[in-house]
């Protein structure tokens, strides 16, 4: 029965709004089944499945196969759904009528333990037959959850966090504690379930896991109150957020997302080991220009996080360092209770000690932030935008008295981010979203002037009201010029704000530049065409930069 | 092959007409001679000199347009002749007294299938095979990723969905006439066995069902300033007009939920604002759509309300159906 209660839950979590109705929702679910199907449902909750084990594509040909519906159809269907899994579970109702239903039983284990992986397994012949039989004989209410799965695009509107809550009422254990407990590698099995809602609490058990990062909010004018002697200043480095551990001897990396990352980086681990001392420090990952002391484009760090076990070559070709801001454990003291500025003392002297006594020399891989120390908040203001130029985001503004307590919490860490560069432009094309945003002409792309001509700069879909999305779709069917599969192209007639955070030269795009983070922040809908920016402008604007 | 003009009927400012009769079907602009298929809002318009229609369609219209309207009514399947032009209403099975409108004109035969479904549906005539040589056919759910379940079944889920928040007033949206009556009767016949409440516009139009002779269950109208406690656990059937205003705020602890084939998809229910959607529609899913083009033998398919593209696309191809299209 256990599939099915578990779709159950999906459908259930995906209609609920509200945070404490799905919580309790998740509790029942939790009381109520296998400890080995609860620890698949939390695997598959909080996200740590996104493997893919057959792409949608796959699966949609695999259909198209079978009940031998024409690819363009699918792909038309999709452009309604916006999600593969989805789009062959609906087209799969009522096909099936008549066979016998032999997996109407099985559990959410039985799936994700033996079916699944056994598919992965087979050949292509073996497989394609394979799921055409799990199609047949699973009811068609756990459809869309197989075929989910199977894509990796498990998604439901519940976060880890919201599944921390749930276990800790569940048992009535402090959140940090279960937080700490599905932190890093969560392995689906009966003892893991077990041991996160065990009522006693184990350290030596959790030692090899990181604590839970504590996160900036954005600034509050507030601050502007206090006295800049209250607070302590950081560049905000735009790199991959990550605790180091060394405890018994053992290095271990992990990101902000929870994964362990050592794979990827064995230089730092190994260097890092020789230091003698047992940490956690919190800290960024970045690619280091060592010569000038400056950090590289993250597209370069992008480089290296998806590369296991990178080669001597790669390694020196984006060079990476890890810049430590905070001393969490020191020889196994969980020092996160004390204040910043103590803890602070305290990195600087280990760090000190580290680059001495330590045999290997760890510079190279290896530092401490440098603090800016700011005469009064203008002078924060005019180091906020100096930050581009060593390549930051902006400064992290934290509380001197400040503990290190877990999340976003409110009032102790603040990131204040440089503003970003803006140029108006034309919309010229739109193609159809997809997921939530299927159906809805939600993906946009942007020109600037070129003489007489628009030139495409820049694409986003993020930055409209539900609204502004519903009320630009309306618009841009009735003004399409020609249709192109998804993407239309339109009449140029609207005018953006379009806001990004970086500027450079690029040979790949037409534009000749290319920019990061673009987004929409106004529908300019005071300004004619006319009145948008040129390429040009846009030139104008890197020179002013670099 | 004739050109545009010269087919019975047209498109003409985006409206069906035809010219030989000069007669309009569901025309959104005031006209002359109006046929109407069924009194759904966006079927008719004020201000015609003359409506023809059923005798159920010329009732609910009235109540919608005014009792001073001039309209004509036949019986399901009785025939009347316009400037030589044999036209008959057919069930359509959409809502009661929607029809399908057949012409015969020097024996060729047009057929007009207004909103269909072959569902069954307690409140009205079921669904009737009109053999057409062409026929002009809604595809509002023209994709094959649109396949309706059971009514009861959906019931069932609506009651289960009330049934499992017993704390909580449950606040069903739906079209105002057809599908509120029809849900109605449908939920009656569940384990829900709360109080059904309903809101004015539907309670109106319940009661001239009942005075046609359609059995609907018996609702509460919906009171403004209820006592919030009486409505635990119950059931209250409203317009979709009032989701968004303040009109809420008369209740508290509401779970919402909207009724329509669009809910099917999920990203559509997760953007509509409402907590649940129920896939249940008054239109032909793609299989009806497609057994209705076969059925009716109709060699020459038009299709309008609704994207026709891939529908258009799939019947050439697979079915080898002549797909023709409106000069709009």
């Amino acid at each position: 029965m256990s599939l099915k209660k578990f779709s159950e839950l999906f459908d259930d979590l995906d209609s609920i709004n509200s945070t404490n109705n799905k919580i309790e929702v998740l509790k029942r679910y939790f009381l109520s089944n296998e400890p080995i199907d609860n620890s698949w449902a939390i695997y598959l909750l909080t996200g740590k499945s996104n493997k893919r084990f057959i792409s949608g594509r796959y699966l949609k040909n695999l259909f198209s196969q079978i009940h031998e519906y024409p690819q363009w159809l699918i792909d038309t269907c999709y452009l309604k759904v916006g999600d593969s899994a989805e789009v062959i579970t609906l087209l799969l109702k009522n096909k099936t009528i008549s066979k016998d239903k032999k997996l109407s039983n099985i559990s959410l284990n039985e799936l994700l333990s033996e079916i699944i992986p056994a598919l992965s397994k087979l050949d292509e012949d073996e497989k394609n037959l394979e799921i055409k039989n799990v199609w047949e004989t699973l009811p068609e209410d756990n459809h869309l959850i197989f075929n989910k799965i199977l894509t990796g695009t498990f998604r439901v509107g519940v976060s880890i966090g919201l599944i921390t809550k749930s276990i800790s009422k569940l048992i009535n254990i402090d959140e940090e504690i279960i937080s700490h407990r599905l932190m890093g590698d969560f392995k689906p099995s009966i003892d893991s379930y077990e041991f996160l809602i065990k009522k006693n609490i184990n350290l030596q058990e959790l030692n090899s896991k990181p604590f839970p990062f504590l996160l900036a909010n954005t600034i509050e004018d507030k601050i502007f109150k206090h006295s800049i002697n209250d607070f302590q200043f950081e560049w905000k480095f735009d790199g991959i957020r990550m605790q180091l551990i060394k405890r018994s001897g053992n290095v271990s990396l992990w990101t902000r997302g929870q994964e362990l990352v050592n794979e990827s980086f064995p230089e730092l681990v190994k260097k890092m080991s020789y230091i003698k001392d047992d940490f956690v420090l919190d800290g960024e990952l970045l690619v280091w220009n060592f010569k000038e002391q400056i950090a590289l484009d993250f597209s370069l760090l992008q480089k290296r996080i998806n590369r296991k076990s990178p080669t001597r070559t790669i390694q020196i070709k984006y060079p990476i360092i890890f810049i430590a801001y905070d001393l969490l454990e020191i020889n196994g003291k969980d020092i996160r209770e004390i204040k910043l500025e103590n803890r602070r003392i305290k990195l600087e002297k280990y760090f000190s000690k580290w680059q001495y006594k330590t045999e290997n020399n760890i510079s190279d891989i290896f530092k401490i932030c440098d603090l800016i120390y700011p005469k009064d908040w203008s002078d924060v203001l005019t180091y906020k935008e100096k930050s581009r130029e060593n390549n930051t985001e902006g400064l992290i503004i934290k509380k001197k008295t400040s503990i290190y307590s877990s999340g976003r919490k409110k009032g102790i860490w603040w990131k204040y981010k440089v503003d970003p560069m803006q140029l108006d432009a034309v919309l010229i094309y739109a193609k159809v979203g997809s997921g939530r945003r299927a159906g809805l002409y939600t993906d946009y792309s942007f020109a600037l002037w070129k003489d007489q001509e628009l030139i495409k700069f820049a694409s986003a879909y993020s930055g409209l009201s539900n609204i502004e999305i519903k009320e630009l779709d309306k618009w841009i069917r009735k003004n399409t010029i020609e249709k192109f599969g998804p993407v239309r192209s339109l009449k140029p007639e609207m005018v953006f704000e379009i806001s990004f955070e970086k500027i450079q030269i690029s040979k790949r795009h037409k534009s000749g530049i290319a920019v990061r983070f673009p987004r929409i922040t106004k529908w300019r809908k005071d300004k004619k065409i006319n009145d948008a920016d040129s390429l040009e402008n846009a030139y104008e604007l890197m020179k002013k930069i670099s | 092959m004739r050109t545009k003009k010269e087919y019975l009927i047209r498109y003409k400012d985006g409206n069906l007409y035809c010219e030989h009769a000069d007669i309009w079907i569901d025309p959104i602009k005031p006209v002359k001679k109006a046929l109407i298929t069924h009194a759904h809002f966006d079927h008719f318009t004020f201000g015609c000199e003359e409506y023809i229609s059923t005798k159920e369609t010329a009732i609910l219209l009235k109540e919608r347009v005014g009792d001073n309207i001039k309209i004509k009514t036949f019986e399901y399947g009785e025939e009347f002749k316009i400037n030589g032009i044999n036209i008959s209403f057919h069930p359509s099975g959409h809502i009661l007294g929607s029809s399908q409108i057949r012409f015969i004109f020097a024996e060729e035969k047009w057929l007009i299938s207004g909103d269909f479904k072959l569902q069954k549906d307690e409140t009205c005539k079921q669904y009737e095979i009109v053999k057409t040589d062409y026929l002009i056919s809604e595809c509002t759910f023209g994709l094959p990723i649109f396949k309706w379940d059971e009514s009861n079944k959906i019931a069932n889920d609506i009651s289960k969905w009330i049934t499992n928040s017993p704390e909580k007033t449950s606040l069903l949206f739906c079209y105002s006439l057809g599908k509120a009556q029809r849900l109605i009767n449908e939920i009656s016949q569940t384990n829900f066995k709360g109080n059904i409440y309903s809101h004015g516009s539907i309670h109106k139009i319940n009661n001239i069902y009942r005075e046609i002779g359609i059995d609907i269950k018996d609702t509460i109208k919906i009171e403004n300033k209820k006592k919030i406690d009486e409505l635990k656990g119950s059931l209250i059937l409203l317009p979709p007009s009032l989701s968004n205003g303040s009109y809420l705020k008369n209740f508290k602890n509401i779970q919402t939920a909207f009724a329509s084939g669009w809910m099917s998809i999920r990203a559509l229910r997760k953007r509509s604002g409402y907590d649940k959607g129920f896939a249940i529609s008054d239109h032909a899913d793609w299989d009806g759509i497609l057994e209705v083009v076969k059925k009716s033998e109709a060699k020459n398919v038009f299709f309008h309300h609704g994207d026709s593209e891939a529908l258009s696309k799939y019947l050439v191809e697979k079915e080898s159906i002549n797909v023709l299209l409106f000069g709009k």
